[in-house]
């Protein structure tokens, strides 16, 4: 089981909205969100249907867009996304306007967009696609349980081509309630530059919406191969994650040592990062290891921003400074290994090759 | 009434969501729907809840909406004749 990534688009806390750039300018966050650098809309989208979406739904359609047009396809076989949050801006807006309205004066806008598949759909009404259309939500499994349905719909041959992507935004409330639960730092301001230094618990919010045309052929776009995606949840220790990586590996016919490049979830939260420590000083410590949560900050999809930046990392065979963790040893990058955690429960593994 | 016109369509702005307009771009004569402002039917939804929300009126002849918001100055008419 395995796919080709044929075409990539991305909104993200970076400058990632152009394609042919990878990151030759990194934006420093100096707060504890990371919000989406988000595109001039106008040029997808009739300004009277972008005024009743809220920003999510503009991030995923921009990038959708952007990457088909990356791919050179204009209708999908079909659409697969995944969001643990939905369109929370809007969920929010409804809720508050019960409470603050006593029940009354409901109005429809906020309401109709507040669903979590509104993504998926409202790309669809635009693209007038009526393939298959379905969105995931499960948590910081969301996004990857959209790459196995991409996957096996790939495989069991019921499309050729299909838009797959992972798309969360954070609102100031929603970041103020886990900021309760402890997700956050304490610190009014983080260096995120810092944040692999960082000796404290808490991490930082982020965002984002990527895309990407999954399809069953090598085309002359090809970003590289997803091998697969393997999910971890609760493991009981750090040797269970070992075990399961390993038989990820071998049934790939792979082994810890021909994996070039490691990207981890390191989110600078002292409860949590030992996890990456341990796997990366056991299982990996002839691979060159990089991570990204400083780049695009903590939420239940950032996979999708790892697989963007693993997907690059293959095309160009370079891997930026602002994502290696000590030095680079790899010559040719044939291998690219993601490890990502949602916070701790949520793990998965995702496996891209060159192509 | 001319005071009443520019508050609704301030109201009317914030409601729909219209960013890129202001008060002074909004024709009072000029039709909501089918052209002009180039409303449709969630939009109609958004102004029968401005007009119960913001002036105490229920619209409860769905017939009479399309005279009602013809344009802002006929919603304001209407306002007018209706305010509790």
């Amino acid at each position: 089981m395995e796919a080709y990534i044929n075409g990539i688009g991305i909104v993200s806390p970076q400058k990632t909205f152009d394609t042919s750039d990878f990151l030759s300018e990194i934006v420093e966050h100096n707060s504890k969100l990371l919000n989406a650098i988000e595109p001039s809309y106008k040029e997808f989208l009739d300004p009277n249907l972008a005024r009743r979406m809220a920003r999510v739904i503009k991030m995923s359609i921009a990038a959708s867009f952007v990457c088909l047009r990356d791919a050179k396809i204009e209708k999908p076989d079909a659409i697969i996304t995944g969001t643990a949050l939905g369109c929370l801006q809007d969920t929010e807006k409804f809720l508050l306007s019960i409470i603050e309205n006593d029940e009354q004066f409901l109005t429809p806008t906020s309401f109709i967009q507040s669903t979590h598949n509104t993504v998926s759909a409202q790309i669809a009404l635009q693209l007038k696609c009526m393939n298959y259309n379905f969105t995931y939500v499960h948590k910081g499994f969301s996004f990857e349980s959209a790459l196995l349905d991409s996957m096996m719909t790939l495989e069991e041959g019921e499309a050729k081509n299909i838009l797959v992507g992972g798309h969360d935004e954070m609102t100031e409330k929603h970041h103020r309630v886990y900021n309760r639960i402890g997700y956050w730092k304490k610190d009014s301001a983080v260096d995120t530059m810092q944040l692999i230094h960082s000796k404290t618990p808490g991490s930082v919010g982020g965002e984002g919406a990527a895309f990407f045309i999954l399809g069953n052929e090598k085309t002359e776009k090809s970003y590289a191969k997803l091998q697969g995606v393997e999910m971890i949840y609760k493991p009981e220790n750090t040797k269970e994650v070992e075990t399961k990586i390993i038989t990820f590996l071998d049934s790939k016919g792979l082994q810890a040592n021909d994996i070039d490049v490691v990207l981890y979830g390191i989110n600078g939260d002292v409860r949590f990062d030992q996890l990456y420590y341990e796997i990366k000083n056991t299982l990996f410590k002839n691979s060159t290891s990089g991570y990204f949560k400083h780049l695009c900050g903590e939420y239940q999809t950032s996979g999708s921003f790892a697989m963007w930046l693993a997907a690059k990392i293959l095309q160009t065979q370079t891997i930026p400074n602002a994502v290696l963790i000590g030095e680079n040893k790899s010559k040719e990058i044939k291998n690219v290994l993601i490890y990502n955690t949602f916070i701790d429960s949520d793990q998965s593994v995702y496996l891209l090759s060159k192509c | 009434m001319d005071a009443l016109i520019e508050q609704l369509k301030g109201e009317i702005i914030k409601q729909l969501n219209l960013e890129d307009l202001k008060p002074a771009d909004i024709d009072s004569d000029a039709a909501l729907f089918g052209g002009g402002l180039g409303l449709d039917s969630i939009d109609a939804l958004e102004l029968i809840v401005l007009l119960e929300k913001n002036y105490g009126i229920k619209v409860s002849n769905p017939a009479d909406g399309k005279k009602i918001f013809q344009s802002v100055r006929t919603m304001a008419e209407y306002i007018s004749a209706n305010k509790k």
